[in-house]
């Protein structure tokens, strides 16, 4: 385990596919490679969707109870019993088993298609979210790179929903999304350059790996040299990332007091429930990319010493998982806290704002690792 | 400790930084409040579970003493949209209810019926969740029992009873005013019979035709 970020060199990558590593001892060694990598598929399919379905109910549970105590009342009390925990699993089966509605005149290739590709884009972030030493589905190189460049798939998705729906209302809703997501994405890949150039790497797992010190508390906000980076990068990201998974104050596409509902009004049961789905991960998604690269993604004091095993896999997830939640809360907070903004005000926000200080804090992060790299002897 | 919330008056001039710094603290300051309401206690009452208290003079469902009403349609006059409808068999102070409904598919719970009660016994209750099934099932008997009870049959039985006897006497008053001495067995016979006729039509004579 590395410490030291800046003298020492980025730690190697593993070697091979580490869930192709667990499926073939998994599965018996006679196996053909082909066979190994479809049934591996497969079960990182299942566990995906498994734990997608579970966090996504927690979280709306979450976001209702989070909604009702901000404004003073209680929430869903009543299904299941203890605090309405049931709330969402009642909710996902009414939806399963309402009327699957195509409209008349709808592109229903389209129509059809939109839930799938967005839900399927908001599953394929997860194969890249470093959840564990031993449990991460693929740890891709350009880790940062390729969440972001298919978290946008899921605006295509938007915006073959709102154009298939033939409904003036979804139209404008995914014209809204389609310009703030394009005004947005800026900031978001700029405001991820920071920790970037700090670790050297897009990997998510590299940038992990590099926050062990410390005792597990060497997450690079609280780097002495980093933080003031770190912090305001930090929540440039996290106000773009909100725009970019269309939450509050950032939900025009969706806005239900002027859109009905947006791009999904005229969607009905399960493939309503796969929008509703992905908004979740999306935003787990965000606040686990926000943990990994700021808040020491699995590390924590005592979790990072322990020895290498199922164990500390496990300790591990729920450490990181815990993070991610708390920034999924913060966005559900900021959410019940901030009225919608104009969509004028959104792209100025983007481009007048959010663009040029990240622009700023891009260079400011450049120069900082270039002083520091000819000054090595001058490091704690 | 109180922030100034107060909105600047005058247009401010237009600072890039200062706005970035308005953003940010006004966030703050939002988000500051939204936390502090987070854990505050719930102003809500779980509805069927917890009530909250009604008011001393509301206005809800009517609630009927059925012992004291007599019956006397006052109530069903002085409703302005006739919601009220009562049948009952009057066996001489007797009521024999059959219904006493109240529409509350028409009802706009003014409290009209209630003052002219001479009885007294029409109130507006606190209850105010008027769940049903069906529309019809708004038409509402507010009668807890219908028919007549034992002690009443007993009161009646009673009545009749000594009304049939005091029928007998005067019958056999009559007849022993009328006839003479000679006709004293048959005058008893048909003094029998003349008592048994004259306690039908005493039951008779006591109002069986319905009010309403
Ligand atoms: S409350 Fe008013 S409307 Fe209702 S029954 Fe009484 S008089 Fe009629
Ligand atoms: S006015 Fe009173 S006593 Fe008369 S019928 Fe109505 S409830 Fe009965």
């Amino acid at each position: 385990m590395l410490t030291d970020p800046v003298t020492a060199a980025a730690p190697a990558p593993p070697q091979g596919n580490l869930w192709t590593d667990l499926m073939h001892g998994v599965f018996p060694d006679g196996m053909p490679w082909w066979m190994v990598a479809v049934l591996g598929a497969a079960v990182a399919f299942a566990a995906v969707m498994l734990f997608v379905t579970v966090i996504a109910m927690f979280s709306i549970w979450l976001e209702r109870k989070v909604a009702g105590h901000i404004q003073v009342r209680l929430g869903p009390m009543r299904v299941g019993g203890w605090h309405g925990w049931a709330q969402s699993v009642a909710d996902g089966v009414k939806l399963l088993l309402k009327e699957d509605v195509v409209v008349t005149g709808a592109d229903r290739l389209l129509f059809k298609l939109a839930p799938a590709l967005v839900l399927g884009t908001a599953l394929a972030m997860f194969v890249a979210l470093p959840f564990a030493p031993g449990l991460q589905i693929a740890d891709v190189d350009l880790g940062v790179f390729f969440l972001i460049s298919i978290s946008s798939i899921t605006t295509i998705g938007v915006i073959m929903a709102g154009w298939g729906s033939n409904n003036k209302w979804s139209v404008y809703g995914a014209m809204r999304e389609a310009a703030q997501v394009a005004s947005y994405e800026i900031p978001l890949g700029l405001s991820l350059m920071p920790p970037v150039i700090y670790y050297g790497s897009l990997s998510l797992r590299t940038a992990t790996d590099m926050q062990a010190g410390w005792l597990g508390l060497h997450w690079y906000v609280f780097d002495p040299l980093h933080f003031w980076i770190a912090i305001p990068s930090f929540v440039l990201f996290f106000v773009a990332a909100l725009a970019e998974t269309k939450r509050a104050p950032f939900d025009l596409a969706e806005s239900e007091s002027e859109l009905v509902a947006g791009f999904h009004t005229e969607y009905s049961g399960i493939r309503f429930s796969f929008f509703f789905l992905e908004e979740y991960a999306a935003m787990f998604v965000m606040s686990a990319v926000g943990a990994a690269l700021w808040f020491g993604g699995w590390n924590f004091p005592g979790v990072t010493q322990m020895p290498e095993g199922a164990l500390r896999d496990f300790l591990c997830v729920v450490v990181f998982t815990v993070k991610s939640m708390l920034l999924v809360f913060v966005m559900m907070w900021v959410r019940w806290t901030l009225p919608r903004i104009r969509i004028d005000q959104v792209m100025t926000l983007g481009y007048k704002y959010l663009t040029p200080l990240s622009l700023i804090l891009v260079f400011a992060a450049a120069v900082l690792e270039y002083f520091l790299a000819l000054a090595p002897s001058v490091l704690p | 400790m109180m922030t100034d919330l107060s909105i600047p008056t005058a247009p401010r001039k237009r600072r890039y930084w200062g706005n970035v710094w308005d953003a940010v603290k006004s966030t703050a300051i939002g988000m500051g409040i939204t936390f502090k309401y987070l854990w505050s206690k719930s102003v809500t009452v779980q509805y069927p579970d917890e009530k909250l208290p009604t008011d001393e003079r509301y206005r809800g469902i009517h609630y009927l003493e059925e012992d004291l009403c007599i019956c006397c349609d006052a109530c069903a006059k002085a409703c302005p949209i006739d919601c009220i409808e009562m049948e009952a068999t009057r066996h001489g102070k007797e009521l024999e209810w059959h219904k006493f409904t109240l529409d509350y598919q028409k009802c706009m719970f003014c409290e009209l019926c209630v003052y002219p009660c001479p009885k007294d016994c029409i109130h507006m209750g606190k209850e105010y969740a008027l769940v049903v099934e069906d529309r019809g099932q708004l038409v509402m008997d507010l009668l807890s029992w219908k028919g007549l009870t034992e002690d009443q049959k007993v009161r009646i039985a009673e009545a009749e009873a000594k009304k049939a006897a005091k029928a007998a006497a005067q019958a056999a008053a009559q007849a022993a005013a009328k006839g003479g001495g000679a006709k004293m067995d048959a005058g008893g016979g048909g003094g029998g019979g003349g008592g048994g006729d004259s306690a039908a039509g005493a039951s008779d004579a006591a109002e069986t035709e319905p009010t309403h």
